[in-house]
């Protein structure tokens, strides 16, 4: 067990226990384990107190325990008020160490999952839909192949005794970082480590996660659904991690092209406020949960198997062709000429001093301290501040030609008209995209060019979909 | 308990000739700063026929540069400091936030005083803007949530610009790139000192923000421009609608009721806020009921948005066994029926006011926290006092007074609106 903590006088007690297991460890035609074990314990009873005690416990003190699931990672996040930090560790330790396993809580938290994935996933979010679309195809046959809430067929398959078993095997007291900071974080970090420190070790071995096989060719899933807008996703696998050599010159570059909802990066320039094509476009080497409720990464979700994700946010359907090759068209120019001494200046800054904001709360400190130890980098703000000043222009150079110049791509679209889009594409149909209004010439000549430019050389595989397919 | 601030930072108010009013709180927090521009003109500013979303399309206008700094520059700049910053509409309010290291603060508020005082952009960025806007409107029309929040509006509203969501009506939206002159009196309007607040929290030394905001926002000229909002008559009959979805999806039942405008005073307008925790939030008999034991919901939630003008006391439910739809809508009704005649006993309710305060106590965890929980009372009142008063407020409900409030539960004042997937 590893355990850090950060007392101070801050009236807020922040912890967070986070395991070193996840989906990516579902056994396999149990996906989905990983999800129930996690909710079981944060949002079921313990063995002493059901859900409603513990709810009736939480509100008068409005404090929250919450989890997030990923591939290699399941954080609880425990947040109240310093009035009560004893009482408040006492139950996340119960809660962590003690579950009830009542088969009422499994029900309802199967039930959520299974409807994740039916309601949510496939009716109400296309621009996760199509995430999660590309990531199916990107780790196709790998553990990181299926959403971190399992498959509808395989939740409804699970029992509860798989669940169980999971836990039991992964929730080891040699498995977990514990973090407290805050108000009463030393008392809270004595009482934790005394309860987690009574777990079994774990009984599976942390496993080595492949890294997924490379795209020999090009590939299209095309998911059809009744939608106004066509959501658009392309990426592929990417060996840098934090800690690699070339990450924080790949970092700048990126930052570059598409900083996460950030209006500076070159795709947001080109998509949407020279053409307003959509609402916004960005890029990214890690991934990032939840980009579309969020400006800022929610720490612990760090991976071994990382990819180079475009997020399209949703375009007009008659726009989705043009709109996935002028994407690919900025990540080319990239990759063809690096970037300009200003451009690479300003996001080098940005990166500096940015990463000190994203840690200002104490729980994310926390969070992102525990992705420092994970990939041995320490604290992101520091890490940073150290490379970064180290690196000129031709270092980020020599990283995008190493790595963002793919032999082949993954496309994710969900919409409307999928198989007008796959023959569009597949027949490399000219996009010309009509404006409202009188647009420069510069603008007018790229177009001319990106209008035909195919989106991938060889496509091996470009299948439509029904959305109801999808994550069975 | 109530002794204690919910707001618990000291603060002080400073009011420029003009009518911009500075609110400047230090904060614990050591080395950023946030600024939150809190513009009092939102969607209820939108009175005139056919102008709808415009006050959402206005803040994406407000990106498009000046002479001196052209959007260029200005992202360039932003980026250069590593700020986080973005902007967001309401019904009362339109909010550029930025958060940055303290020792930026002078070039931000000069560049944030520049587009306040010297936007100008062409009528081709205006034209373009507004295809981005659409492509908006889109990406939110595939949540239901957002759909059944636009139907609910427009069901419970007939005159007030409440009727319509903040991105507007989409017939309106469609036709925003020929509104390029409009858009012009709109920030003659409304983007005013007068009508703007000014909030600078953080590792800062008042005095000195003080003399860096005005010599940059001194000039900024006062406005003359009168708004009259329509008020909405009071509904006399119960209404309803139905929203059929494409794709598969779980049903949601929104029952609304007609709630009284924010005053941070008023027992009444208190006695609501408690009421929505009290009975519809995770920690009350009804989510018990419906989403832990009878497992006919999966989501229970109420909201009490404060708002300048009789706004909706909305409780929604997310029903997850599709045939109980009907079940699930009458538990919401009935409970709000059942608060006239049975007011809660007093030790529940102390347990409630006590929710309200420490969970605003958790959203205080930093600089940005702190000035983007302040900001919404700083439209309705521009003052971050009003924190205080509503939750000295509360203190003072009794029992009684919530059976009271629930007067405003009559069937008569309610709306209803689900969405169900279309029947194949």
């Amino acid at each position: 067990m590893k355990i850090l903590t950060h007392e101070d006088r801050s009236p807020l007690l922040s912890v967070r226990a986070v395991f070193l297991t996840g989906s990516a460890m579902d056994p396999p035609g149990e996906e989905g384990a990983a999800w129930l074990a996690a909710q079981m314990l944060a949002h079921g009873g313990t063995r002493r107190r059901s859900y409603k005690q513990i709810l009736d416990f939480l509100f008068p003190r409005g404090a929250f325990v919450d989890v997030s699931v990923d591939k290699e990672m399941t954080c609880f996040r425990m947040e109240c008020h310093a009035d009560h930090a004893e009482e408040m560790a006492e139950l996340l330790a119960e809660m962590l160490c003690d579950p009830g396993w009542r088969e009422e809580d499994f029900q309802r938290l199967r039930d959520d999952a299974v409807h994740y994935l039916e309601a949510g996933l496939r009716g109400e979010n296309d621009e996760e839909l199509a995430r999660e679309a590309l990531y199916g195809l990107v780790f196709g046959g790998h553990p990181y192949g299926h959403p971190c809430q399992g498959r509808v067929s395989s939740l409804r398959r699970l029992d509860m005794g798989a669940v169980r078993g999971f836990h039991t095997a992964e929730y080891g007291l040699d498995n977990v970082i514990l973090a407290c900071g805050g108000a009463g974080a030393e008392s809270a970090a004595a009482r934790l480590r005394g309860r987690l420190g009574a777990l079994p070790p774990r009984t599976r071995s942390a496993g080595f996660v492949a890294a997924p096989p490379r795209l020999p060719e090009s590939t299209i899933v095309f998911v059809e659904k009744p939608a106004q807008s066509v959501a658009v996703s392309v990426g592929f696998p990417l060996d840098v991690l934090r800690g690699h050599e070339d990450y924080p010159a790949l970092l700048v570059a990126v930052s570059a092209l598409g900083q996460h909802r950030m209006s500076s990066g070159r795709l947001f320039q080109s998509l949407r406020q020279h053409r307003g094509l959509n609402y916004g476009d960005y890029a990214y080497i890690e991934y990032f949960p939840g980009p579309m409720f969020t400006l800022e990464p929610e720490p612990n979700h760090a991976r071994r198997r990382q990819i180079f994700e475009l997020w399209v946010r949703p375009v007009a359907p008659e726009h989705a062709h043009f709109a996935a090759r002028l994407a690919l068209h900025e990540l080319e120019k990239l990759a063809d000429a690096g970037l300009a001494e200003e451009e690479f200046e300003a996001a080098r800054s940005f990166l500096m001093r940015h990463w000190v904001l994203l840690e200002e709360a104490r729980s994310a400190q926390l969070g992102h301290e525990i992705d420092g130890l994970y990939y041995g980098t320490g604290r992101q703000s520091a890490y940073l501040r150290e490379r970064l000043p180290q690196l000129a222009p031709a270092d980020v150079r020599r990283a995008v030609e190493r790595h963002l110049r793919p032999r082949a791509l993954a496309f994710a679209f969900a919409g409307p008209g999928m198989q007008a889009l796959r023959e569009s594409i597949l027949n490399n149909a000219p996009s010309a995209v009509q404006y409202n209004t009188a647009r420069p010439d510069w603008l007018l000549r790229e177009d001319e060019a990106v209008c035909r430019r195919p989106i991938a050389a060889g496509v091996r595989e470009a299948r439509v979909v029904r959305v109801e397919e999808m994550f069975e | 308990m109530a002794q204690r601030n919910a707001f618990p930072f000291d603060y002080e108010l400073y009011d420029l000739a003009n009518g911009l009013r500075l609110i400047t709180v230090p904060l614990p927090w050591r080395g950023t700063a946030s600024v939150y521009i809190v513009v009092h003109a939102g969607s209820r500013n939108e009175v005139e026929a056919g102008r709808s979303g415009f006050a959402h399309f206005f803040e994406h206008m407000m990106f498009r540069g000046t002479p001196d700094w052209p959007p260029e520059r200005y992202e360039r700049e932003l980026q250069r400091l590593g700020a986080s910053s973005n902007a967001y509409t309401e019904d009362d309010r339109t909010v550029y936030h930025t958060t940055l290291a303290a020792e930026d603060l002078d070039t931000l508020l000069a560049m944030e005083a520049d587009r306040f005082l010297h936007l100008e952009y062409s009528e081709e960025d205006f034209r373009t803007e507004a295809l981005a806007v659409l492509g908006e409107y889109w990406k939110d029309s595939a949540e239901p949530l957002n759909r059944l929040h636009e139907k609910l509006r427009d069901t419970a509203f007939d005159v007030h610009p409440y009727k319509h969501t903040t991105m507007g009506f989409l017939r309106d939206i469609e036709r925003m790139p020929e509104m390029y002159d409009y858009s012009l009196a709109f920030f003659d309007r409304f983007y005013r000192p007068e009508n703007t607040t000014l909030l600078i929290a953080g590792d800062i030394e008042p005095p000195r923000v003080r003399s860096l905001v005005e010599p940059h926002w001194g000039p900024w000229p006062r406005g003359a421009y009168r708004l009259e909002v329509p008020q909405e008559p009071a509904q006399t009959a119960p209404r309803e609608a139905r929203i059929e979805w494409e794709t598969h999806a779980l049903p949601y039942v929104a029952v609304a009721q007609r709630a009284p405008a924010y005053e941070d005073t008023s027992v009444e307008c208190a006695a609501l806020d408690l009421i929505s925790a009290l009975s519809f939030s995770e920690g009350s008999e009804l989510y018990r009921r419906l989403v832990i034991e009878e497992q006919w919901a999966d989501e229970l939630w109420a909201n009490q948005v404060d708002h300048l003008d009789p706004y909706l006391f909305t409780v929604v439910a997310r029903v997850k066994q599709p045939q109980r739809t009907a079940d699930v809508r009458r538990a919401m009704e009935d409970e709000l029926d059942r608060l006239a005649a049975e007011p809660p006993p007093e030790e529940r309710l102390e347990q409630v006011r006590a929710h309200l305060f420490y969970r605003f106590q958790l959203g205080l965890n930093r600089s940005d926290a702190a000035a983007s929980h302040l900001a919404p009372f700083l439209a309705l009142r521009r003052t971050p006092e009003t924190v205080n008063r509503l939750f000295g407020t509360y203190a003072c409900v009794s029992p009684r007074d919530l059976a009271a409030a629930a007067r405003w539960f009559r069937r008569e004042g309610r709306t209803v609106v689900t969405l169900e997937e279309k029947a194949p």
